[in-house]
């Protein structure tokens, strides 16, 4: 209730139950007489060459009565979940149940994550789209860095994703480098790609930033396509070795993991093995970054989002400030990216079009800039939703383009667009109350 | 002025020109900061004042001219580090961090000087008993702040990097005349208690001559006229250009 008296009176009087009742009325009407013609009545050529109608005044009813009933639906959730400026009338009850839910949500879902592989265990498909969304999640932690807390719009993040990706497999195939010393090496290799990124664009904000982010974001991917002596050009490079837990493959071989342990053999293991390894990559990720926030670096990283010229002023090497962003996001590019190619065994160029970077983008901006459980949520809902609506086809990219908008209309800072600070004082003081007098002159 | 020919000063600028682009906006100008003084560059919009500051501070760099900060040339050294010699800046339009809150703005000031966990939380402790107000606000984020509490915030984020020099650019814009006196009193009090030199940059020169020791008047990118805050203070053509609303 922060509105000024004059306004909250005005906003405050339509939100009650009549007014939602009224504004669902509206629309069931207009609906009606919209559809009374479109549905209500169809019409037809005879056979005769003459005009036959008929009337579907069910279809009709349900037409309007689903408009009516989605209005009310609508309009609740328009308040419910709006806009931070508007008033709310959100009941007691279903606030204190939020609360609730915004408190456990995380533990919860980091609890379900750990027992996934227990839950499907039989269920590859289930397995298989987890492992896709913790990579995403994995990515949108990383590309959080660099747009999330240093506000520094980077539509290039695919390259990075593309150089751990190919430093694995080319390291891998080419000298027989296991999987965890290539882990290191990749992440190394797209955080030097990061800086040499950095230097050029340490100038440009905003769009100039963005612009040339995607030049490099697409210059790496010529590359790759381009030489193919070393990368094999649009062929990709195939054969890539499967990671193995601490040099015990995961095969049906003798000296494989279901061998050792006695057990019989299946596919799934390898599959609850890489599960657990990017569910670990990801939460390392989380871990770092949460960590880095609460560090003087990350302090600044903020910062730098908020006003370039005022950490200038205070002390703050911008230069540094902003490579080792670029660094640190892209190093997360360049794990996820190695896990990515020893998950899929082959990798090429297709695998890193803009289209990449744009969906690891719109998880960032849609969960909540810095946000780190917003950007798993959508990490969940973008990549789960859309093998979801995989029956809706041609309508799927439809469906998501309205999703996207209407959230950026209701919630213009992301699913989660709260911020918690990293500063807190020791001690919680009791401020006296000579204090507080003197402040209000 | 006594006391400017038998101390070294603090801060030098001798001879300073600064463009940008082709328009030039110092010409050629001379300051003196003593230590534990406070001094005034007033002027009209566009004289150079903020410019003189940012040129202080490194950017846009000096095109001729030096600048001595305690007896070394920083001309042409890099903002933050000109920073890190205790030299604090509250740049002009206060410049916080509004998303972030209040604490984590004041941690900022310190960040990047070399200061111990003991050296913040007394250095929060001196901001806090300067503005009480910021210690109640201590959670909020900067943006929510009023504009007398965001120029508190600023004063407070330049002190904590425990400065020699703390420059101060307008720091009663926009504000009421009452929240701007309160400021004024708040940069008397760290001069007269810890001897902090101040700079301060105003637009508001009867206020600013009145709390300074001297002043600078500058017009064009020149200085014009230069003497102690209460001389300054009688100068006719002060009086009819500054403080009288322009009347000729």
């Amino acid at each position: 209730m922060s509105v000024t008296p004059a306004t909250s009176s005005h906003t405050s009087q339509p939100l009650g139950s009549a007014f939602i009742l009224k504004k669902a009325l509206i629309s069931a009407l207009v609906a009606l007489v919209l559809f009374s013609l479109m549905i209500g009545i169809r019409t037809e050529a005879g056979n005769q060459g003459g005009l036959i109608y008929w009337t579907r005044f069910g279809d009709l009813a349900t037409m309007v009565g689903v408009v009516f009933g989605g209005s009310i639906i609508v309009e609740l959730l328009r308040q419910w979940f709006g806009p931070v400026e508007t008033d709310k009338v959100v009941p007691k009850p279903v606030r204190a149940a939020m609360s609730f839910v915004g408190h456990w949500l995380a533990p919860a879902l980091l609890a379900f994550a750990l027992f996934v592989p227990v839950i499907f265990y039989h269920q590859r498909y289930i397995l298989d789209l987890a492992i896709l969304v913790l990579t995403y999640v994995m990515l949108g932690w990383g590309l959080n860095v660099v747009v999330g807390l240093a506000g520094l719009l980077d539509l290039g993040y695919v390259a990075f994703y593309a150089v751990g990706a190919y430093s694995y497999a080319l390291l891998a195939t080419n000298f027989g480098l296991s999987f965890w010393v290539c882990l290191p090496l990749a992440g190394i290799l797209a955080s030097f790609w990061g800086v040499l990124l950095g230097f050029p664009v340490l100038r440009l904000r905003g769009d100039y930033l963005a612009i040339v982010t995607l030049a490099f974001g697409e210059i790496i991917r010529l590359v790759i396509t381009n030489w193919q002596s070393l990368t094999g050009g649009p062929n990709g490079v195939s054969g890539i070795p499967r990671p193995t837990l601490f040099g015990i493959p995961l095969d049906n071989s003798d000296d494989g993991l279901a061998a050792k342990l006695g057990i019989e053999f299946s596919p799934t293991h390898r599959l609850v093995f890489l599960f657990y390894l990017i569910l670990a990559m990801a939460l390392l990720t989380n871990w770092v970054t949460i960590r880095l926030r609460r560090l003087p670096i990350g302090r600044a990283w903020e910062a730098l989002r908020e006003d370039e010229v005022a950490c200038r002023a205070l002390g703050i090497n911008t230069t540094t400030t902003k490579l080792t962003a670029f660094a640190t996001g892209a190093m997360f590019g360049g794990f996820a990216g190695a896990f990515f190619a020893t998950r899929q065994g082959f990798i090429s160029p297709e695998s890193f079009t803009f289209q990449e970077s744009a969906l690891v983008l719109a998880i960032v901006v849609l969960g909540g800039m810095g946000s780190q459980l917003g950007v798993a949520l959508a990490a969940l809902a973008m990549i789960g939703g859309f093998e979801l609506f995989r029956g809706f086809d041609q309508y799927r990219m439809l469906v998501f383009g309205m999703a996207m908008v209407i959230l950026m209309i209701w919630r213009p800072r992301g699913l989660v667009g709260h911020r918690a600070p990293t500063v807190y004082l020791e001690r919680s003081e009791a401020i006296s109350s000579d204090l507080v007098k003197e402040g209000h002159g | 002025m006594s006391a400017a020919t038998t101390t070294i000063p603090l801060l030098a600028v001798r001879g300073l020109r600064a463009a940008y682009g082709k328009i030039e906006a110092l010409k050629g100008v001379d300051v003196e900061i003593n230590p534990g003084e406070i001094v005034a560059l007033i002027g009209a919009n566009g004289a150079g004042k903020s410019t003189l500051m940012m040129t202080i501070f490194g950017r846009p760099r000096a095109r001729a001219g030096r600048i001595e900060y305690d007896g070394r040339d920083i001309t042409g050294a890099p903002t933050h580090e000109i920073a890190r010699m205790r030299i604090a800046q509250s740049p002009e339009g206060r410049r916080i961090f509004p998303r972030m809150s209040v604490a984590e703005n004041l941690q900022m000031g310190a960040d990047a000087t070399e200061t111990s966990e003991a050296e913040r939380e007394a250095g929060l402790e001196r901001v806090f008993a300067l503005f009480p107000r910021l210690k109640e606000r201590i959670a909020q984020r900067g943006g929510t702040l009023s504009g007398g509490e965001q120029q508190m915030l600023a004063i407070g984020r330049a002190l904590m990097s425990r400065p020699r020099l703390l420059m101060l650019d307008e720091p009663s814009l926009g504000l009421a005349p009452l929240i701007a006196k309160q400021i004024f009193e708040a940069i008397r009090t760290l001069n007269r208690q810890d001897g902090l030199t101040v700079l301060i940059v105003e637009q508001n020169a009867n206020h600013a001559l009145k709390l300074a020791n001297r002043g600078y008047v500058m017009v064009n990118g020149l200085i014009t006229l230069a003497g102690t805050g209460a001389e300054l203070l009688q100068r006719p053509e002060i009086r009819s250009a500054y403080l009288e609303g322009g009347r000729h």
